[in-house]
This record gives C-alpha cells, sequence and structure tokens, in this order.
C-alpha cells in the first residue's frame, strides 16, 4: 500500500534521511524503531507531505505522492497524529473530532464515526465541550487519535503514542493500537518503547541516523539484530 | 467633561476601534502576518465611496456595500499576488511585501486618481443627530456602535458555528496539523483575508464619515491604532483585539479631556508612551492567550 | 603575520570602501554638478541604508523607526550648526534658549547623532522583549510619534512649515568621508563580538539564549547604533538640502530606504552598498520619466507616484523571486570569489512547507 523508496531529506543544511526504503501492505501493523535523531519522526514527515524529500519516490496504491502537499495526501486516506499529540487546545474536543472529519463530508457518516470513537474513548464523550487544551496527557493523546479516526483513514500513521504517559496508559495505547490492527486498520507505528510494540507489530524496521540497518518479524530482530543496543539507547556510529 | 455625550461618542469610537484591530489581528492569528497594506484597503473603501457617490446615482446603501466589497476584494488579490507566493519564504519576507503593497497602493492612488483630498458625497444620516437623555448623539455614532454589535455577533457566529470558522480558528493554534486534516490552506487564508477586507470596508465607511473627505494617505492614522489596539491587547487573540481597541479609545478619548490645550496636538505621542509603559510590565499584551509564546525577553 | 595576511580579514570593508572613494574620485574629475548632487545624496542615503543593516541584518528583526531617528538627528544637528540671526529668521516660534547655540558642524552633527541615539535608548527598552511581530509594529508607531511630534513641536521644529536657511556643510567629499567610517563601522560591528551574539539570536534565539546570550542587550545595543548612525544621516542631509520639513522623514523615505537593504540584500554590507546603487540609479530615470511626462501635461492631476509603484513592484519580485537580495548574504571582495559558498543564512529562506 505504502512504499518509500530510497528518500533522502533534510532540514535546512542538516540531512535528516539518507536513503530510506520501507513498505506497509494493506492491513499491516509497522514500525519504524530507533533511538531519539534516527530519523523516524521525519520520515512519517515526508509521507505526511509537511517536509519534501530530495530525492527518491513516495509510492501510496501505487501512485507517487511525492511533492503532495499535506492536505491532498491527507484526503487520499493518510493521517497522522504527531509527536506531541497536537491537538488544537483552543477548540472544544468535538470541535476538534469534527475536523478530523474534515474530508468526510456525509453526516450520517460523521454521526457513526464518532459513535465508534466514542467506544473506543469514553472519556471524550465526557469532556465533549472541554476545550482540548484542559484535557490531560493521557485524553490529550486519545483525543489525537480519536481526531485521526474521524477521517476513515487508509493509512494511520502514530508518532510516538506512548511518549509521556504514565504506565497504566501506555499499556492502554498498545492495547487500542492492537485493537485497531484487528479491525483491519493499516498502521505505520513510529516508537521507543521497543519491548512493547514488538509484542503487537507485523513488523518492524531499525533506523539509525537516517538510514535503515535492520528489518523484519518481531521474531527475527529478537534473535538477530542488537536489540539491547536499541534498548540501552546505544546508537552505532554512523556509516559513511 | 464626561457625561452622556462624551461616553457614547467613546463607545462610537471604540466600536470602530475594535472592529478596526479584529481585521487585523485575524489574519496575524494564522499567518503571523502583520499586513501593512490593512490601511490601504480603507483608502480603497474611500475611493470607492468618493467615486460612486460623487459620480453615479447610486443610492448610498449600494454604495457602502459596493465600497465594503472593494475593501474584500483588494484584499483577497493583494494575498494571491503578493503574500501567497511569499509564504514559504520567511515571515520578515511577508511583512516587507506588505510594506511594498501599502506603498504600491498609496501611490497607486495618487498615480491615478490625485494626491489631493478628494471630498467624498455623504448621505444625510451622518450629518444630523438626534436627542438622546438631552443631548445630542450624532447618528453616525450610533450607527457605529449598532453595525460593530451586528459585526461582532456574525463573526462570532461564523467562528463558532461554522466548519469554516473551525477550521480558521484551529488554524490560528496550529496551521500544519490543520492541513494534515485536509483543510486546504489556501481557503483559509484566503477566508482569513476576505473577513479582514470585510472588516476594513466597514470601518473605511464610519471612518471617512467622520471627515468626508479621502485621500491616499488616510490609510496611515487607522492603521496606527490598529497596530497599537493590537499591541495592547495581545496579538493572539480576538478578544484582546476588541479590549485594545475600547482602551485606546478611552485613554485618548480621556487624554483629549485632561490635557492641557497646547499639549493636545501631542495626544498620540503621549498614548504612545502609554502603550510603552503597557508594554515595559507586559510584552506579551493585556490579553494573553493560552497558547502564546511570544514573549522573548 | 605578513601585510597580506593581515589586510585579508579587512579585504571586505576595503573593497567597499574603496570602491565608493573610486566613485567619488570619478564624480570630482567629471565634474557634473548634477552628478555630483546625485553622488552625494546617494552616499547619505548609503549612510541611512547601513544604519538600517547593521540592526535589522544582525537581529533579522525590522525597524520602521530608523527614519524618525534620521529626523531627530537632523533637528537637533542644525539648532546647533545654525546661527542664532538664521534661527530667529525661519523660525519666530524657537524656544528663546535655543537661540544662541552655535557650534560648529563636527559637534552640531554629532550632537544630532546623540539625540537620536539616547531617544532609542530609552525608548527602545520596552520594545526589545517584545516578539518579532509586536516588535516591528511598534517601531512603526514610534516612526509615526515621531512624526506627530516634529509636526507640532513647532517651538523646536517650526511645526509642519519648512525649516530653512541651514548651511550647506554636506560636499561630497564629506559625505564620502562619512560613508567610508561608517562602512567600516557597520561591518566591524557585523564581526564584533556583539554582531556575532546577535545573529546567534536571530538564526536560533532559544538555542542563543540556552548558551547565555542576553538577547534583549544585544537588540538594545544595535538598535541604539543604528539609531546613532541614522543620526548622523540626517543631520548630513539637513546639511546638503539646507531646507526641509518633517514631512521628509516618513513613510516615502522609510519605503526608498527600506527597498534599497532589502534589493541589495540585508545580510551583508556589501548588500547594502549594492542596493543602494542599483535603486538611486533606477529613481533617477523613472524620475526624469515622470518628469518628461509632467511636462507633455498627459494627465490632468499631475503624474505622480510612478518611481515609488515601479519600485514597490520591483521590491515584491526580488522578495519572491530572490528574497536575500542580490548579493545574498556574501561580502564583495577583491578580486571577486569564484565560486560561490552557501551559507546558512541563505538556506534559511529554503524552508519546508510549515
Amino acid at each position: 500500500m505504502l512504499e518509500l523508496k530510497n528518500i533522502h531529506a533534510r532540514y535546512g543544511a542538516i540531512t535528516a534521511l539518507r536513503g530510506v526504503s520501507i513498505s506497509v501492505s494493506r492491513g499491516e501493523l509497522v514500525a519504524l524503531l530507533g533511538v531519539n535523531g534516527a530519523g523516524k519522526s521525519t520520515t512519517l514527515a515526508s509521507i505526511a507531505g509537511v517536509l519534501r524529500p530530495w530525492q527518491g519516490d513516495i509510492l501510496f496504491e501505487g501512485s507517487s505522492i511525492l511533492g503532495k502537499s499535506p492536505e491532498q495526501i491527507a484526503r487520499l486516506g493518510i493521517s497522522l497524529v504527531p509527536e506531541g499529540r497536537d491537538i488544537f487546545p483552543s477548540l472544544t474536543v468535538e470541535e476538534n473530532l469534527r475536523l478530523g472529519a474534515f474530508t468526510r463530508s456525509e453526516k450520517t457518516e460523521y454521526n457513526r464515526n464518532l459513535g465508534e470513537v466514542f467506544e473506543l474513548f469514553p472519556v471524550l464523550k465526557e469532556r465533549l465541550q472541554q476545550p482540548g487544551g484542559t484535557l490531560s496527557g493521557g485524553e490529550q493523546q486519545q483525543l489525537a487519535i480519536g481526531r485521526a479516526l474521524m477521517s476513515r483513514p487508509r493509512l494511520l500513521m502514530l508518532d510516538e503514542p506512548s511518549l509521556g504517559l504514565a504506565p497504566a496508559l501506555v499499556d492502554q495505547i498498545f492495547e487500542l493500537i492492537a485493537g485497531l490492527h484487528q479491525r483491519g486498520v493499516t498502521i505505520l507505528l513510529v516508537e521507543q518503547n521497543v519491548n512493547r510494540t514488538l509484542e503487537i507489530v507485523d513488523r518492524a524496521y531499525l533506523m539509525n541516523t537516517g538510514l535503515i540497518e535492520n528489518q523484519g518479524t518481531p521474531q527475527q530482530l529478537r534473535t538477530h539484530a542488537d536489540i539491547e543496543g536499541l534498548y540501552m539507547g546505544v546508537g552505532r556510529q554512523a556509516k559513511t | 467633561m464626561i457625561n452622556l455625550e462624551f461616553i457614547i461618542n467613546t463607545l462610537s469610537l471604540g466600536s470602530l476601534y475594535a472592529m478596526l484591530a479584529l481585521g487585523l489581528v485575524i489574519i496575524y492569528g494564522i499567518l503571523r502576518l502583520v499586513n501593512f497594506a490593512y490601511g490601504e484597503l480603507i483608502m480603497m473603501g474611500g475611493y470607492i465611496m468618493f467615486l460612486l457617490a460623487g459620480f453615479t446615482p447610486l443610492p448610498w446603501l449600494v454604495v457602502a456595500a459596493l465600497a465594503v466589497l472593494a475593501a474584500m476584494f483588494t484584499s483577497l488579490f493583494t494575498e494571491m499576488v503578493a503574500f501567497r507566493p511569499v509564504r514559504e519564504k520567511s515571515l520578515t519576507a511577508m511583512l516587507i511585501t506588505s510594506f511594498a503593497v501599502s506603498t504600491l497602493l498609496q501611490n497607486g492612488a495618487l498615480l491615478i486618481i490625485s494626491p489631493r483630498a478628494r471630498a467624498v458625497n455623504l448621505p444625510q444620516i451622518f450629518q444630523t443627530s438626534v436627542m438622546i437623555a438631552g443631548t445630542s448623539v450624532p447618528w453616525r455614532n450610533i450607527l457605529t456602535i449598532l453595525t460593530s454589535l451586528v459585526m461582532l455577533t456574525l463573526l462570532t457566529l461564523l467562528l463558532r458555528r461554522t466548519v469554516l470558522g473551525i477550521a480558521l480558528r484551529a488554524a490560528a493554534d496550529n496551521f500544519t496539523m490543520t492541513r494534515m486534516l485536509g483543510v486546504p490552506a489556501n481557503t483559509v487564508i484566503s477566508a482569513a483575508f476576505a473577513i479582514s477586507g470585510i472588516m476594513a470596508g466597514i470601518v473605511s465607511i464610519f471612518w471617512i464619515a467622520r471627515s468626508a473627505t479621502v485621500t491616499p494617505a488616510i490609510g496611515a492614522p487607522p492603521l496606527l491604532v490598529a497596530f497599537v489596539a493590537t499591541v495592547i491587547g495581545g496579538m493572539r487573540s480576538l478578544t484582546g483585539a476588541v479590549v485594545g481597541g475600547f482602551i485606546y479609545a478611552i485613554t485618548i478619548s480621556l487624554l483629549g479631556i485632561f490635557l492641557p490645550p497646547d499639549l493636545l496636538e501631542f495626544r498620540e505621542a503621549f498614548m504612545f508612551v502609554f502603550v510603552i509603559i503597557i508594554l515595559l510590565f507586559r510584552p506579551q499584551g493585556l490579553i494573553s492567550s493560552k497558547t502564546s509564546t511570544e514573549r522573548v525577553g | 603575520m605578513n601585510l597580506t595576511a593581515r589586510l585579508k580579514p579587512l579585504n571586505s570593508p576595503l573593497t567597499l570602501a574603496g570602491g565608493v572613494l573610486l566613485l567619488a574620485v570619478l564624480t570630482e574629475l567629471l565634474g557634473i554638478s548634477l552628478l555630483t548632487r546625485i553622488i552625494t545624496v546617494m552616499f547619505v542615503s548609503l549612510i541611512l541604508v547601513l544604519g538600517l543593516q547593521l540592526y535589522m541584518g544582525n537581529s533579522g528583526i525590522l525597524s520602521f523607526a530608523h527614519i524618525g531617528f534620521m529626523g531627530i538627528g537632523a533637528y537637533i544637528s542644525v539648532l546647533f550648526s545654525m546661527t542664532p540671526t538664521a534661527k530667529e529668521l525661519t523660525n519666530s516660534n524657537l524656544y528663546p534658549f535655543l537661540i544662541p547655540l552655535h557650534l560648529p558642524f563636527v559637534p552640531s552633527l554629532l550632537i544630532g547623532a546623540l539625540a537620536a541615539a539616547f531617544i532609542a535608548a530609552v525608548v527602545g527598552y520596552p520594545l526589545m522583549r517584545l516578539s518579532d511581530a509586536a516588535a516591528v509594529i511598534t517601531t512603526f508607531a514610534l516612526l509615526v510619534i515621531i512624526h506627530v511630534v516634529l509636526v507640532h513641536w513647532d517651538r523646536v521644529t517650526n511645526g509642519p512649515r519648512t525649516l530653512f536657511g541651514v548651511d550647506n556643510y554636506t560636499t561630497l567629499w564629506i559625505s564620502v568621508l562619512f560613508c567610508v567610517i561608517v562602512i567600516l563601522a557597520v561591518y566591524f560591528f557585523k564581526e564584533s563580538r556583539i554582531g556575532l551574539r546577535l545573529r546567534a539570536t536571530r538564526d536560533d534565539a532559544y538555542a542563543a539564549a540556552s548558551i547565555g546570550i542576553d538577547m534583549v542587550m544585544m537588540r538594545w545595543l544595535a538598535f541604539i547604533a543604528s539609531a546613532f548612525i541614522a543620526g548622523v544621516g540626517g543631520a548630513l542631509w539637513a546639511h546638503f538640502i539646507t531646507s526641509f520639513s518633517p514631512y521628509s522623514f516618513y513613510l516615502t523615505e522609510t519605503f526608498v530606504i527600506l527597498a534599497m537593504l532589502v534589493i541589495g540584500g540585508p545580510y551583508s554590507v556589501s548588500g547594502a552598498v549594492v542596493g543602494t546603487l542599483i535603486v538611486t540609479a533606477a529613481r533617477e530615470i523613472l524620475r526624469a520619466i515622470e518628469n518628461y511626462i509632467n511636462i507633455l501635461q498627459v494627465f490632468p492631476e499631475g503624474f505622480f507616484g510612478f518611481t515609488e509603484v515601479v519600485l514597490a513592484v520591483v521590491l515584491i519580485l526580488i522578495l519572491v523571486y530572490r528574497p536575500t537580495g542580490i548579493m545574498g548574504s556574501r561580502e564583495l571582495r577583491w578580486p571577486p570569489r569564484r565560486g560561490r559558498i552557501e551559507s546558512a543564512e541563505t538556506n534559511q529562506s529554503v524552508n519546508h512547507i510549515s
């Protein structure tokens, strides 16, 4: 469904991705793992259209989406929940969700999606008229994911959804992601919580300093890759 | 003397200044752009009124509506031609472009019409007054207050009840995220510029009503008011713009009463000192919105 | 270190100064009085543009107040340089204590510049803590207020009326001399510790703060220095034109000086020089066209504003297609450099969408 071919990207003078190639098939739950600065968020940003790679190509369902604007990419059904959640603090929960459904104009569909989001995240229904900025970190994360789901995305991208959350909430989030995966949502997940991630994903890529160092099923990665190094946050020397 | 006349006049001035500041802040909130050409939108409204009221038999309400439309289209036009191409580059570039557009429009008017002031034919109602509780109140002031109430209500309804309004507020919070939800950037920005233009157009009607003349430089005084009101109120909130507008009006009216006669002409200078003092203690303005991250010192 | 090595870091400012001096010599040799006038004014404009570059180029913040400080420099300097008789002649309303003041040209000029710097210091300090957009707006307000004060304080300035009778001290060589001094001063400010720190805050305010750079203080110092130079420019201009009014120090001049800086390139001293040269030449040509059309009486109301319209369009085009100006952030060197060295500043304009 999604294919990145040899993506090179940079921020100003800093090169962030130095030839990244990944793929995600329909219905898969794939993870990008790596330490801070490995280029995971940059990869998602490139797919979402926020950052334009200067080399390589990105294919979604066979067609190139390189160079498309973020709004065009959203309309294709790709939803990104950024690191830091990026909910709209001055908008109410309801308004946040309504905007999430922007690409879907049908009224009955909106109500159905809203109902499903409320099922997954009952707390959002409770806090429906509260400004997003007054929600706790965990609630904001739920709002961010709920908002992304309002558009019934074909590809859901999550950037460090467990970041900064209490352990009980972390469990909840991972269960939720696994649950979505079971429902058939295609998910690309960026995470630093290696252990929990490998428990639920189909495949994962290990990134380091802008390159893919390793990939495979959780099984393969556990036996062959230096997972411990990833745990300890010990980054390898950049290969030039 | 602070009497009913003073209160109504100040309320009217405050309403005018509030609308003025709103038109400026609505663009700033989303784009972080200070639109220097904003004053020239008022100039455009004024010249359309001059041309239509002076040379055509159109009824005044139509003239006023067309003036507002003219301001709106000028706003949209400058966005498309001058700001959109530079939007992605840098904030400073946009600021300078807006200043260049301001100069362009002003000198354009100079070139095409005349450097001299032009008299605008105003409808009778702007010259008449009505007696309220023993004081003579110009209709002009009442209309200003009423119009601003209507506009504020409409704007609030737009921002709170429509999807566009929600998108505009979201864009002010986080523009990139709004785009990632599929909201077209250009639509949001054009909407903001259109609203800004409409505000300017309406302000131009009542601004010109006070002096009945229009010159190419007529945009500078209201621009200054809009700037100062926005800075006082805090640049990130619409409420702040309204508050700032009223504070400006109240302060300058009080200065008009309490300053000795030979210092009266320095009213604006004193106003500015007052603003500097506010900024010394609250650089972020009087109303800080939750997401203000602007303060640096 | 041998002489060449010691001179190397001075290459740019010396090249610029040398170029400016060369131009002065050529003008003197040609002896065309109109050209001499144009070039003299150009050097004064250059001083103003350089002053703006010092603040804007290093801090990254736009200041609209610059021409206001020019006006302060002009009006204060003439208060001292004019003879008592001349003062009484032009302004019957002048404060009595101002009449007997009389100093030679250079001290008067310095006092004018110091007055501008002083006002900048006092009013500028609260401004430095504002966010970028609020800071820009407030400098604009400052310009307007200075203008209002100049127009209304007729006991000092002769109000909206023309102040005449100023001695013509500013010759070609005087303006060139000051111009060269300012080029060197602005260049050395840029490369000084203050300049470097200021540019660090321009590129990344938070990172700069984290290494202990006091951004408010740096900006403030630059603002004061910039106002001083504007005051110098104002005094020089006043003593060239010999009669002026507050309307000479307002929006049109602000626009022209800004255009010169931005078209040339606001991030380098060479940009200021190149921009001033080009815009001066363009303006003279456009002005000639404007006059010609006026003589032909094609337009009943007169043909005014054409120069500014063209200049504004050019400015917008430059910002769209080459936002860092003609020079980018490069400085002119002798001999001219072959390859282009992309500095971080030129890359700054290559932003991604957010």
